[in-house]
């Protein structure tokens, strides 16, 4: 009796679950390795792992699904009792979308885009359910209802790029819903999203949960997110599950080391810096100060943009804010609110329409190729992903040496041994003046940059994004090496992210930036623990919901 | 979407115009003019040196070049090609018929080259990497290397020669009736056939093969959907867009192509006239000829733009 | 340090392989011919259209009685020469307009690109027409002409890759140091187009020298009394019913040399990972 009610409360596992592609060069490579785990009927289970651990292939691999080149190794995936790799393609057919749903990462690029949004679900019932035209329009109707989208009729009638990042996410999870199925695979929904919208989209799935008792499998890189949302994670890495548990105390008390590093590299929202920021100038002192900075933008005349009407979007509108020497100033906001622009602006890419910039009191040309050569030399910027931001063409050292020859004349000798010294300040072994680009990992490619950005001597540095396509624990071997530098320099840096934990942790001040106003301007500690300001308000809040 | 429409009427406008100047400017490079090319060596010993003054003025060939710009192309709007230069026959009466005989072959081959890339093209790329991949792919690439004026005088080789089942040169006159060309225009057809479908193939597996390979693609399977279905109503629709993109490249060729086949098999179409007047160096009538090519081209293009902004929703509403 | 493994692919791919055998062959017998040859290829040494297999002549004469064999192995030179000479010419103006039209932009972004449209709505073989009338049959008419019709074709590819390569950072790093103009574009940007700028390179010769033959046989191209593919194909014409070798010679050499430039190309293409189909003018 006990045995048929613990079968029956089991939805899904896996035993021993092994998975390799084959790679160009014909090698076998396990991507998944001896995985096992169990789901049960109505529990929420996070997979957690940083890039490349697997645990992608894993969640299609459990709907019996391969990209091309994916073999099944060894062991075996079992829904409600019955193997997976025994089905055929058509019974595999008629679980999916069925039984066992999936929510992908990118809504606009996994929505037909050709097809309105309302007939891609009308199809998954019409096939699944049998529905007939009328019934199924009336569904998808209903489901758009539930899950919170406004006006489903006109929704109904849009195509995916018409609709915005949430609305396309929870027209993603309706066709997910719309057969009730006994499981539904999350793979990272929320990543692509800004962060109020995340959480929406949070509560949203929470909420759902509640309603229709479907097992969730939650796939992510953030564990702060699987603790909010799971009941249970399993941590992987390499293919392998290193540890797992209830998802609190995962969180809180991780067993294995690399959880632990894990939970520790995580910036924090809700809880002060733990490490040393970068020195915190005296006051008074100024640096660079910007003054009633604006820019719309204004398409060029084309003969492709005849006809069309030029639409002036205000990017940056009355922005004031200054940067001390050696002080890091944090710059938040979510996207379209204008970081990267001034970025753009401060360095002299863009021209303002309005506005100043001030470099130690005296004016700074508009555009960079108006400022002088000492001017440009003292502002560098570091751009968000580090492959493309170096030449894959040109060896580490050709990289860093070029600044140092361009902005100080000194022999290619010197510069060498300087690009050395660089190298030594970033961790990262000589070895690598003589590679390329392609052949360093992310994290190694960013610090790179840094140390170009660093090499010029510079008094600024302009950080737009720099950590947010690392992996968390590569983010904060990162950011130490930035601020240690800083600290050995006395350089200062103005610090763009969406991440709000990453600004408490390493800024001295910052700005709050909403649709290109300053919304608030102040020490960080007075932003995160007492600002009144609405908009910071509710940022704050959907990002520490998490924890 | 009707400024889209309009602003892409308006860039092939221009571009009509700018192909005028330029077919008529490819002229004026020349050190002399018209005439002067012309006229072979024998006909200056014969010829006075004040008939041939006569004759320029005849063909308003001393006038500046803007004024005979303007004369010519305000004349090609209306369908005046002026007149060429032996017995000053209107161009327009000698390229009317082979016009249209080329568009009908041009339209055959058209017709029948794109089903069955499509099916090939389908066919293998879902198939990619497979024995029959390889085979098609393989015999394609063969397919599309040998020249078209090869596949031809093969195929007379072996229906003219060894079966004799056709005619090995064809004797039609340019105004013979639609009925009679078709028959006739089997073996050309054929030839320029071969090439294209194994051309047109590959692109549209390439293309067939990367929509494939995209999230949409995995989602709808992801969720359960039929094969079938995946392919025909979600990545067909998805991979034929792009390939309207390159159909101007495609009537380009197609267009090269009936020069050559016509010439091999003595089809009486424009290509034909081509290779005389350039043989008789008749300047005018070979700039008569390409300019109306060009317009076919241009002309197609925008069709297939149109259709392109009609069928991709993401375009249509890109202002909006 | 990526050549390696592009060799690695290009290696393994049987097509591939089967492709760089037949243009390697064929670009030894082409640098070879004149030293094999037993006859001069415009003297006339025998009767007119006598069979292969005599001792004198191996593959026979021709209708004006010429050997066969010395036209026939000499047939693929100028037609190499005229190809290889035009599209290096036209990849190389190709990619300096192509990649600063990109860059620069503006006006004279426009500009370029309008007159690539232009151009490209006339069909190769007729802008060749028009050309070889006014200037005559020469081969450094020849030489203008395709170089003239490849190079707009190759503008726009070429300009396609570069405008994905010009938002990235190491480029806007570039423009922040005061790198010049030319700095930029010599050294970041035609560095990264190397592979489009090769495969358009590989693609082009092969169509161009479908194009010099078809000219050729057309009469619009090589002049007699140069021995070449096309142009024997259209003297040989005359003779199918009887003589059907002497169509048939010359069509395989063009064939196979032009699938396997195609079979290189195409993997050659794949090796990089570019998009392997592209129009063949």
């Amino acid at each position: 009796m006990q045995l048929e009610e613990l079968t029956e409360m089991l939805i899904l596992e896996t035993e021993g679950l092994t998975i390799g592609y084959r790679s160009v060069n014909r090698q076998m490579v396990r991507v998944v390795n001896n995985v096992s785990f169990e789901l049960e009927k109505g529990e929420t289970l996070g997979i957690v792992g940083e890039s490349g651990c697997g645990k992608s292939t894993l969640a299609r691999a459990i709907m019996g699904y391969l990209r091309p080149g994916g073999q099944i190794l060894g062991g075996n995936v079992r829904f409600k009792g019955t193997s997976m790799q025994a089905l055929k393609l058509d019974e595999l057919q008629s679980l999916r979308g069925r039984q066992i749903a999936f929510v992908p990462q990118n809504p606009l690029s996994s929505l037909t885009y050709h097809m309105k949004v309302g007939d891609q679900i009308d199809e998954i019932l019409k096939i699944h359910r049998g529905l007939n035209r009328h019934d199924a329009h009336n569904e998808t109707l209903k489901l758009f209802q539930s899950t919170r989208l406004p006006e489903p009729a006109q929704i109904y009638q849009r195509y995916p790029h018409q609709l915005s990042g949430g609305q396309r996410q929870r027209v993603v999870i309706s066709a997910a819903l719309a057969c009730l199925p006994s499981v539904m695979i999350l793979d990272e929904p929320t990543t692509a999203l800004d962060t109020t919208t995340e959480m929406q989209v949070l509560q949203l799935v929470k909420e759902l949960r509640k309603e229709i008792n479907t097992a969730i499998i939650y796939i992510t890189h953030d564990l702060t997110l699987t603790n909010y949302m799971c009941d249970r994670v399993l941590v992987m890495q390499n293919g392998e599950i290193v540890e797992h548990g209830p998802a609190s105390s995962v969180f809180e008390c991780p067993k294995e080391k690399y959880t632990q590093d894990l939970v520790a590299a995580i910036p924090r929202v809700d809880r002060p810096p733990r490490h040393k920021k970068s020195y915190e100038p005296e006051n008074g002192s100024v640096l660079l100060e910007v003054k009633e900075l604006s820019f719309a933008f204004r398409p060029a005349w084309s003969s492709s943009t005849l006809f069309k009407k030029r639409e002036f979007s205000q990017a940056v509108d009355q922005v004031n804010f200054s940067i001390r020497p050696g002080e890091t100033l944090g710059l938040v906001g979510e996207s379209g609110s204008g970081k990267s622009t001034i970025a753009n602006l401060l360095v002299g890419l863009l021209a303002p329409s309005l506005g100043k910039i001030l470099l130690e009191g005296k004016p700074l040309p508009l555009l960079a190729k108006k400022r002088t050569f000492e001017q440009r030399r003292r502002v560098q910027m570091i751009f968000q992903d580090p492959l493309s931001s170096l030449n894959p063409r040109q060896r580490i050292e050709k990289i860093i040496t070029q600044p140092l020859r361009a902005f100080f004349g000194i022999s290619p000798r010197d510069a060498r041994d300087q690009a050395a010294k660089l190298l030594e300040d970033l961790e990262l072994p000589l070895e690598f003046l003589e590679q390329f680009p392609r052949q360093l990992s992310g994290g190694q490619q960013q610090r790179v940059a840094i140390a170009r950005a660093f090499a010029a001597q510079p008094d600024l540095i302009l950080c737009d994004e720099i950590t947010s396509a690392l992996d968390v624990s590569v983010q904060a071997h990162v950011l130490s090496l930035l601020t240690a530098i800083q600290r050995k320099t006395g350089t200062a840096c103005l610090l763009i992210s969406h991440d709000l934990g990453v600004v408490r942790e390493v800024a001295h001040r910052c700005v709050v930036l909403q649709e290109g106003f300053v919304v608030e301007y102040d020490t960080t500690e007075k932003v995160f623990t007492d600002s009144k300001h609405p908009y910071t308000c509710r940022l704050l809040a959907a990002a520490s919901r998490h924890e | 979407m009707f400024w889209i429409l309009i602003r892409r009427l308006t860039l092939s406008l221009l571009i009509l115009f700018l192909a005028a100047v330029f077919v008529f400017m490819a002229t004026e490079v020349l050190p002399g003019d018209a005439l002067d090319v012309f006229l072979t060596a024998d006909d200056l010993a014969v010829m006075e040196v004040e008939e041939i003054e006569e004759m320029r003025r005849d063909f308003g060939l001393d006038r500046p070049a803007w004024v005979r710009f303007w004369d010519w192309f305000s004349g090609v709007l209306v369908g005046d090609f002026g007149k060429t230069f032996i017995h000053e026959v209107p161009i327009s009466e000698i390229i009317w018929h082979p016009l249209i005989n080329s568009l009908l072959l041009g339209a055959v081959i058209t017709t029948i080259t794109f089903p069955f890339a499509l099916l090939i093209g389908i066919l293998t790329g879902y198939r990619r990497g497979s024995q029959e991949d390889i085979i098609v792919s393989t015999t394609a690439i063969v397919g599309y290397s040998i020249p078209d004026f090869v596949i031809g005088t093969c195929l007379i080789i072996v229906f003219a020669v060894w079966m004799p089942l056709f005619p090995a040169v064809i004797i039609a006159f340019s105004d013979s009736s639609p009925g009679e060309l078709l028959a006739v225009s089997l073996l050309p057809a054929l030839t320029v056939i071969i090439g294209h479908i194994a051309h047109q193939s590959r692109l549209l597996r390439a293309g067939f093969i990367e929509t494939m390979n995209s999230e949409f693609v995995e989602r709808v399977r992801l969720s359960g959907i039929p094969e079938s279905r995946v392919i025909f109503r979600h990545a067909l629709p998805a991979s034929v867009i792009p390939m309207l993109n390159s159909f101007a490249m495609y009537i380009a060729g197609v267009l090269s192509g009936l020069v050559v086949v016509e010439k091999v098999f003595g089809y009486p179409g424009l290509g034909r006239e081509l290779i005389e007047a350039v043989s008789r160096r008749e300047v005018h009538v070979v700039q008569a000829i390409t300019f109306l090519s060009a317009t076919l081209v241009i002309v197609m293009n925008l069709l297939a733009d149109f259709a392109v902004i009609i069928l991709d929703p993401r375009v249509r509403s890109l202002k909006s | 340090m990526k050549y390696p493994r592009v060799l690695q692919v290009l290696t393994h791919s049987p097509g591939t392989m089967v492709g760089v055998t037949l243009v390697v062959v064929h670009v030894i017998a082409t640098l070879f011919a004149p030293l094999l040859i037993p006859f001069e290829v415009t003297k006339i040494v025998g009767p007119v259209l006598s069979s292969p297999g005599s001792v004198e002549h191996w593959l026979g004469t021709d209708n004006i009685g010429r050997d066969y064999l010395s036209r026939l192995l000499m047939g693929g030179r100028t037609s190499i020469f005229v190809a290889m000479v035009a599209i290096t010419f036209a990849i190389m103006f190709a990619s300096l307009i192509a990649i600063s039209a990109a860059y620069v932009g503006g006006i004279y972004d426009d500009v370029v690109m309008r007159i690539v449209d232009t151009k490209l709505a006339i069909p190769g073989i007729l802008f060749i027409a028009l050309i070889v009338t006014g200037f005559g049959r020469s081969i450094l008419a020849l030489i203008v002409a395709i170089s003239l019709s490849y190079l707009p074709g190759a503008i726009r590819i070429i300009r396609s890759h570069a405008l994905t390569i010009i938002p990235l950072g190491f480029v806007e790093t570039a423009k922040l140091r005061g790198d010049s103009l030319y700095r930029i574009i010599w050294n970041e940007l035609v560095p990264n187009c190397q592979e489009i700028i090769a495969v358009e390179f590989a693609l082009r010769m092969s169509s161009s020298i479908l194009t010099v033959s078809a000219l050729s046989f057309l009469g619009l191209g090589i002049s007699p009394p140069t021995p070449d593919w096309g142009l024997m194909i259209s003297e040989g014409v005359k003779n199918i019913h009887t003589h059907t070798w002497l169509v048939l010679l010359p069509a395989a050499f063009i064939s196979s040399l032009v699938i396997g430039l195609n079979l290189a190309s195409d993997g050659l293409a794949n090796a990089l990972g570019l998009d392997a189909a592209r129009g063949i003018n």
